[in-house]
């Protein structure tokens, strides 16, 4: 390998970066825009949600019912439909997403001591909302249960480690902003390499003395200083408007970060040099970035997968990519707790690399 | 030559071109069913199994019973036994467990006095969705609890003048998906985001391409008109983009029973309106692409982040921003999504989706000229 030629051709791929303005404009302020767009979607604590309210009993209990439903930040009752038949037109337009139905009778049970069912009704079209809907009206509906003060029984003192308000927006930002990251750094590098090949400069590189080796450490150091650039950008305009604490180690965030980094050029490298086809790429990277961002924990929790499929989120790079950032961020994490997931990073780094080395070098055999 | 002669014989190019590349082709096709079947087998976003780590500092058959509680419930999975709560933060800075019990020591002698103990519950706030529905389901369960150790008190203290009261019970209903099955809440949305992100991405290098082979001189010497050289251009992955659709909820009917339950036509006419909207979208950042690089990175950027995000499938977007609430409408997807939950779910049919399907229709439309119009302009110069 020598220095001179790598320099050469770090410098040619930056030149042919700068010919295409746009590009460049779309790696940095592209992601800023979708960082701070979706930061909001991703990050919204729901509440306000529209909620009826169909009051059959029409007492003292099932009034003190409704206005505690008014006066919980997560329910907004709009509407009190007189029977459950109106509530079906509300529910099917979707002007409502959850229903409570208090049935007749209600206080005369709970007064003779019968267990009373109240029904809480939700759209499951809207599987969000519905499922969290569901937990919070059986917390509201307990207080209503007998006070046993003073008796024997139980009290959990619940408590919230590292984020009291379970804000979302401080656990979410971190996660989003490596998705962002490895989407715009798979989609420009897995045409780094195909890009060539269609446009035959490919093999006129390879009629100079540039050696593979070379050529790979040339198209990865400019795409790396892309990266981490764009990285460190989106990271600080993230933590910047949306607030977001940084509680761990910044050694262990940045160094999870650079060996994911690596990944991401890694995978993208690879990705371009077994396609032939720059759309054959550009599936390719669909491909990965799909099941990555599902699987990976971020919008669904591994741990209500099946059981067979849990185990694939271990091969996820982002997984891990998730972990250190969710625990350097939020917990307050450091490299005692997540040197596992850093190594694992550094693991999928070298196999990659050594694996994009190895087509290439069967490739360009061909 | 006719007009549509044309188009078609531009279609018939485009065809030949993609029958070229059969691997791209073959991704285009399968990985739509790929990830249908993600999505609707492997995900969920019921919150369940809750890696749970256990701390029981008092070790007596009253503590045993209460850590039972939460074994029986599907909500919490205890995976640990931690032998001091300093453990317990440990796993949550590790990220290995969601949510912690702590029993303290005294806890049965101090229940067998009469007294009322305080159990911990301690949630790792770096999981937010789970740790509210964690703490929502903790407090539930130490209700049930309390209640019944009241209860044998109450027994054991043979008065039968403390005849309990009665309690509330919530019964959760799901419409439209009792069961609470996921696909069924999933697969709706998802061959929405689907179809986008193979329709948008398609289209989006098209015109690009042209460009970058040298090949648009001669389209332009043609006597293709600008207009004639879009719909040639959005005809063949319509067919493809439709072929898909009909493959995948083919599927979700008949292997992941998926209820259809509204309008089937309706139905059809939002999917290829909706194919139509977001080829046009491909389209448009073809026409205004400088290179194929640029083109490629605006799509994926436009339709993949989007359609996940701002089209309601994940994330319910009634609490968001009012800017970004008018972002979305910018997006068919979030039409779509209403229209295809409605006729999935809710049987809905034209009566119900009519302004879904305008919208379409009328977002297709301006977006087809808008791309004929920005294209024309850049040939001007």
């Amino acid at each position: 390998m020598k220095i001179s030629r790598i320099r050469l051709l770090i410098w040619k791929e930056f030149k042919q970066l700068g010919r295409d303005s746009l590009l460049l404009r779309v790696i940095f302020l592209m992601p800023l825009m979708q960082l701070v767009m979706f930061g909001y979607v991703i990050a919204a604590d729901v509440t306000n949600v529209p909620t009826a309210v169909v009051d059959l009993d029409h007492s003292q209990t099932s009034r003190s019912i409704s206005s505690a439903l008014s006066a919980n930040s997560y329910f907004k009752v709009i509407e009190r439909p007189a029977s459950e038949g109106e509530l079906a037109e509300l529910v099917d337009t979707s002007k409502v997403k959850v229903a409570i139905v208090i049935p007749e009778r209600t206080e005369a049970r709970l007064v003779s001591g019968e267990t009373a069912p109240v029904s809480v009704i939700v759209d499951g079209a809207d599987a969000t909302t519905a499922s969290l809907s569901g937990a919070y009206a059986s917390q509201l509906l307990a207080q209503f249960n007998p006070k046993t003060a003073g008796l024997p029984g139980v009290d959990a003192k619940i408590r919230v480690f590292f984020n009291p308000t379970i804000s979302t927006v401080i656990t979410m930002i971190p996660g989003l902003v490596a998705v962002i990251v490895m989407l715009s750094l798979l989609v420009v590098l897995s045409q780094a390499v195909v890009k060539e090949r269609e446009s035959g400069t490919l093999e006129q590189m390879f009629t100079t003395p540039i050696t593979q080796g070379e050529y790979l450490v040339g198209k990865v150091v400019p795409y790396m200083l892309l990266a981490t650039g764009q990285s460190a950008l989106v990271t600080i305009v993230g933590m910047w408007w949306f607030q977001v604490p940084f509680n761990g180690s910044v050694g262990a965030a940045v160094l999870g970060q650079f060996f994911f980094l690596l990944v991401c050029v890694a995978m993208g490298l690879m990705v371009s040099v077994v396609s032939s086809t720059r759309s054959q790429a550009q599936q390719m990277v669909m491909f990965i970035m799909i099941p990555s961002m599902v699987l990976c924990g971020l919008i669904f929790p591994i741990e209500s997968m099946p059981e067979i499929v849990q185990p694939v989120s271990n091969l996820i790079p982002l997984t891990w990519a998730l972990d250190v950032l969710r625990g350097t961020f939020v917990a307050g994490s450091g490299f005692g707790e997540l040197w596992l997931s850093l190594v694992v990073l550094a693991g999928f780094a070298v196999a990659l690399f050594t694996g994009a080395m190895v087509v290439v070098r069967r490739r360009l055999a061909e | 030559m006719s007009r549509h002669v044309r188009v078609l014989a531009l279609a018939r190019k485009e065809f030949t071109h993609l029958f070229r590349d059969p691997r791209a082709l073959a991704m285009v096709l399968l990985l739509p069913v790929l990830e249908l079947v993600l999505f609707a087998w492997a995900i969920s976003f019921d919150v369940k199994n809750v890696p749970t780590i256990v701390c029981d500092l008092d070790q007596s058959a009253a503590s045993r019973s209460y850590v039972d509680s939460y074994r029986a419930s599907s909500l919490f999975n205890i995976v640990e036994q931690a032998s001091n709560p300093e453990d317990i933060e440990a796993s949550f800075k590790k990220g290995e467990t969601v949510a912690g019990l702590v029993i303290p020591a005294g806890y049965s002698s101090e229940l067998d006095a009469g007294g009322r103990p305080a159990v911990a519950v301690w949630l790792n706030g770096a999981q937010t969705n789970t740790a509210k529905v964690a703490q929502a389901y903790a407090e539930a369960l130490n209700q049930s609890n309390s209640r019944s150790i009241t209860l044998s008190w109450v027994d054991k203290q043979g008065a039968a003048s403390a005849q309990a009261a009665g309690i509330l019970e919530p019964r959760l209903r799901t419409w439209y998906n009792p069961d609470r099955v996921s696909s069924i809440f999933l697969v709706p949305g998802i061959i929405v985001v689907i179809v986008m992100i193979v329709a948008v991405q398609q289209t989006a290098v098209s015109l690009v391409k042209e460009r970058e082979q040298h090949t648009e001189e001669q389209l332009l010497l043609s006597p293709l008109t600008d207009a004639e050289l879009m719909v040639g251009k959005i005809l063949p992955w319509a067919v493809f983009t439709l072929a898909d659709v009909v493959v995948i909820v083919g599927l979700s009917v008949t292997a992941f029973e998926v209820p259809l339950r509204g309008s089937i036509l309706a139905l059809g006419l939002g999917f290829v309106l909706f194919t139509i909207a977001s080829l046009s979208i491909g389209l448009l950042v073809s026409s205004l692409a400088p290179s194929m690089e640029t083109g490629n990175m605006l799509a994926q950027l436009i339709a993949f982040l989007p359609a996940f995000m701002l089209s309601g499938f994940a994330f319910p977007l009634d609490a968001i921003p009012g800017v970004l609430q008018g972002i979305s409408y910018l997006f068919p997807g979030r039409y779509m999504l209403t229209l295809s939950r409605g006729v999935f779910l809710k049987g809905a049919g034209f009566a119900e989706v009519w302004l879904q399907l305008a919208a379409l229709a009328g977002y297709a439309v301006v977006l087809i000229i808008l791309a004929t119009f920005l294209y024309h302009r850049r040939q001007r110069r």
